[in-house]
């Protein structure tokens, strides 16, 4: 131990730099989540803020909709959790398939393109495309006979739009992922199903899926500490005055009455909340796969 | 020996790299430094100038500090939220500029800058918040725009009363201009003290009018809409007689939206609620003289209900749930809306843009057309754009009189032949071609650049009515002859002065929003709840997914959710104020 820590130092001390930034830049401003328990003014500071415990908390819940809120939070990111976690998955199994190297390329391209546009460019091209009033998605519906659809002026309607119109803009960088996985699978157990007569398909059941399951889970763990953001950008850029009740979440409420209005406190109280949720869901998440999955990050 | 080399090279190495780190952050410290150190250095250099004043009022102890000019200059200090479109020339900034040096030299006003910021994504808000958390020096003369920053400052007690002080010094050009409208000290009064000088601006600028399709309304020959009756006929003529050879669904007879509120500038629905004597989504004065949310008014229910029939049969857009503001102007532009309520600098922009689409197009301004019973009413636009707040620490709060009383005096209102009628500063706002006459714009060696925003308050000076003034003398035929009418005439639509005209000839209806206040504690916790519940109430009436009863429901339901706690504290602010 000496001797190594002897020749070693200098290795140790360059780790000091990066030690504190990281306690400067990271753990430093922790200690402003005292404001979540203050009526903080910015000109009285934390010295003189008057200290009023639990209050935001009890603001927070005591709103007539802030259950409706929360809930419409968690439906929406649930779901969308969950397909952007499937949808990527099926979609990488499928494009391995193809053996065209150029096809799959220009396919992934395209399918991934989508995750660099903004919301607010999206937003404005979903309400023209999704409209009641000659959209071209109800147009198209209307030929077939369906009549025109509120995508975005109807609350379940709203909840639906919102999670396929994420999982289109967000699969095809998901899928990525995926593909990288599928990369490292061992060439040789292919050819050894082959040789024992095993289908695609049967190769696709117990190759390529347990495979990959070790990613899907590492995915699936990462994006539970999501689970209190339905994504702000999105909502933010799509809701409207019809589907205030099905389609406000956390971070749009937020928004509208602590930012707009600097309530810090407030804000901040929020931001712990959704935190310490988040927590609870990845540490839980992190030991369901450890158990389970055998898997394991330190 | 080698490897020990190697070794004290590594050690020196990180030493240099944590030496760096260490020096980094101190040079982050460093610039937010030059602020504290400006700081801690003008009250040194604005003590100079106190010491000789004092000197000067060795004269006589308690004599009038106010000076037309200070000699020696004093110095006030500001901050500054640069507009990043503003240009500068001649390689000026917002620290060193034309203006500055004028209000140097003809004052003998020393503008010291603590610090400027781009503001972008309000930059200047965030700044100014961070300047008051971390206790930096205040400015001696700062304009804030954003209302909640404004309340939070005056609340911090950094800045003094200033009533008294505009009372004692403001020139009667000023203190005529912020008489017009005896409501504009309201937002800044706290135990009856005026603790913040309201910053004028031209008056009316987002009441609106209806904007009709002249030309339509020529080849169906039909007159000028009175009452809402009137509005529907001329509504349906559009839709199922369009003289463009439009189809009824094509055509939006009506381009209104209410994606994030019923009360707003440009497609507005809230003169639909002013027919039935009422304005949402703002604090009316009720019969009993007490301010009343407009919402819950029964004339809203009407109005939901007019909607609604409009609604259906399709006068207004099938998606105005989804529309704001700039949506709603859309089919305006592209030549199949008939008619838009909007503001009247409007045929400027966005309306000159339709003959584009629709070459043949004639926007004309019209009244707001009354209800059933006669009423009409629109909301109505503070003669206010921000404040201008002097420090508790100002060892010259007067100076800021002198050099706004020299605005409102010169720059206001300019007489024709007075010294800026053409201009302000040659070469920057205007300059003179070889034959001595003046020239604007792109014209002007090196480009045009605005004045206005050098001001140590925003705009400079501003008369309420003064623009006002100008748009209806030149719809009267008069030629422009002072500064401010060959101003509009040049920068506005050519409908303009007759917009203003017909706006002005409603001078009445206009309802400004009477609660000015910081926002109460049930606001804080309820208003924005309440305001939810009521957008989505009126949203689902006007699309038949509730019924019209389910309007009272709402009332009872605004009411007992905090609504009534929230009147008695507006009416107690109002109170406080009169």
């Amino acid at each position: 131990m000496r001797p190594t820590l002897r020749r070693t130092w200098p290795l140790h001390l360059m780790l000091l730099p990066a030690l504190a930034g990281l306690v400067v830049f990271n753990y430093v401003p922790l200690g402003g989540i005292v404001m979540a328990f203050m009526d903080y003014k910015p000109w009285l500071g934390f010295d003189h803020s008057p200290w009023i415990g639990l209050d935001h908390f009890r603001a927070l819940f005591e709103r007539e909709d802030s259950l409706q809120v929360i809930w419409n939070t968690l439906i929406i990111s649930v779901f969308k959790i969950v397909f952007n976690l499937l949808v990527p998955l099926i979609f990488a199994i499928l494009l391995n398939e193809v053996r065209i190297r150029l096809l799959t390329r220009t396919i992934q391209t395209m399918v991934y393109l989508p995750h660099f546009l903004s919301w607010v460019i999206l937003g404005g091209i979903l309400v023209n495309f999704l409209s009641t009033d000659g959209g071209f998605v109800n147009r198209v519906l209307g030929a077939i006979g369906i009549g025109p659809i509120p995508f975005l002026m109807h609350g379940d309607w709203f909840r639906f739009t919102v999670i396929v119109s994420d999982v289109w803009k967000e699969f095809g960088y998901g899928t990525i992922v995926f593909i990288a996985a599928l990369a490292n699978v061992d060439p040789a157990l292919y050819e050894a199903a082959e040789v024992d007569g095993a289908s695609r398909w049967k190769q696709t059941l117990h190759i390529t899926i347990p495979s990959l399951l070790p990613m899907a889970i590492v995915v699936g763990t990462l994006s539970l500490g999501n689970i209190l953001n339905a994504g702000f950008d999105q909502i933010f850029n799509l809701y409207n005055s019809m589907v205030m009740n099905k389609g406000d979440i956390i971070d749009t409420f937020v928004y509208r009455t602590a930012i707009l209005e600097g309530n810090f406190g407030f804000a901040t109280a929020v931001g712990l909340f959704k935190s310490v949720v988040s927590m609870v869901l990845i540490v839980g998440a992190y030991r369901l796969a450890y158990q389970y999955a055998n898997y394991r990050v330190f | 020996m080698k490897t020990g080399m190697r070794k004290w090279w590594s050690a020196a190495l990180v030493l240099v790299l944590a030496a760096a780190l260490i020096s980094a952050c101190g040079g982050s410290r460093d610039k937010g430094g030059p602020a504290e150190g400006g700081g801690s250095q003008s009250p040194a250099s604005s003590a100079s100038p106190n010491a000789s004043s004092n000197s000067g009022s060795s004269d006589g102890q308690d004599e009038n500090p106010y000076r037309d000019k200070y000699d020696p200059p004093v110095t006030i200090t500001t901050v500054w939220g640069v507009d990043p479109a503003l240009q500068f020339k001649n390689g000026e900034t917002i620290e060193n500029n034309v203006a500055t040096r004028w209000a140097l030299e003809t004052l003998g006003i020393k503008v010291e800058t603590l610090w400027s910021v781009t503001d972008t994504n309000n930059a200047f808000v965030t700044k100014m918040r961070l300047a008051l958390a971390s206790g930096q020096q205040m400015p001696d003369v700062v304009t804030i725009g954003d209302e909640q920053l404004a309340h939070d400052l005056i609340d911090s007690g950094l800045f003094r009363e200033v009533g008294s002080l505009f009372d004692a010094y403001a020139n009667e050009k000023w203190k005529q201009a912020m008489a017009l409208d005896p409501h504009v000290w309201d937002p800044y009064i706290r135990d009856g003290k005026r603790m913040g000088i309201p910053v004028l601006d031209y008056a009316y600028n987002h009441d609106y009018l209806l904007w009709i399709r002249q030309d339509w309304m020529d080849k169906l020959n039909l007159e000028a809409p009175k009452t809402l009756d009137d509005l529907e006929t001329i509504m349906d003529a559009f839709k199922h007689r369009n003289p463009d050879g439009l189809s009824p669904d094509q055509v939006t007879p009506l381009s209104i939206g209410f994606k994030n509120t019923f009360n707003t500038w440009m497609g507005d629905p809230s003169w639909v609620f002013g027919a039935f004597g009422t304005i949402p989504e703002q604090w009316n004065l009720a019969e009993d003289g007490t301010l009343a949310w407009g919402s819950i008014h029964p004339g809203a229910k009407q109005a939901l209900e007019t909607l609604k029939r409009w609604r259906d049969l399709g006068y207004i857009p099938a998606e105005a749930a989804l529309w704001d503001e700039n949506k709603t102007a859309e089919p305006a532009v592209a030549g199949t809306a008939g008619i838009i309520p909007g503001p009247y600098w409007m045929s400027g922009w966005p309306l000159q843009d339709t003959e584009k689409n629709v070459p043949h197009a004639v926007w004309k301004p019209y009244p707001i057309p009354a209800g059933p019973d006669g009423k009409a009413g629109r909301h109505g636009t503070r003669f206010t754009n921000g404040v201008t707040l002097i420090s508790k620490d100002a060892k010259h709060p007067e100076a800021l009189f002198t050099y706004q009383n020299y605005l409102f005096e010169q720059l206001a209102d300019p007489e024709p032949g007075s010294q800026w009628d053409i201009g302000v500063f040659k070469g920057y706002d205007y300059d003179l071609d070889a034959s001595g006459n003046p020239i604007y714009g792109d014209d002007i060696p090196g480009g045009p650049v605005n004045i206005n925003r050098y001001w140590l308050v925003r705009d400079g000076a501003r008369i309420p009515d003064a623009q006002m003034k100008a748009l209806l003398a030149l719809a009267d035929g008069k030629e422009p002859e002072t500064r401010l009418e060959k101003e509009v005439k040049n920068n506005y639509g050519p409908e303009t002065p007759a917009a203003a005209k017909v706006l002005m000839s409603q001078p009445d209806i206009s309802y400004t929003n009477l609660f000015s206040g910081p926002p109460t504690p049930t606001m804080t916790s309820k208003l924005d709840y309440l305001k939810k519940i009521e957008l989505q109430t009126f949203s689902e009436i006007i699309y038949g997914q509730k019924s019209l009863d389910e309007f009272d429901k709402f009332v009872q339901t605004w009411k007992s959710s905090g609504g009534d706690q929230m009147t008695k504290e507006v009416n107690d602010w109002y109170n406080q104020t009169k």
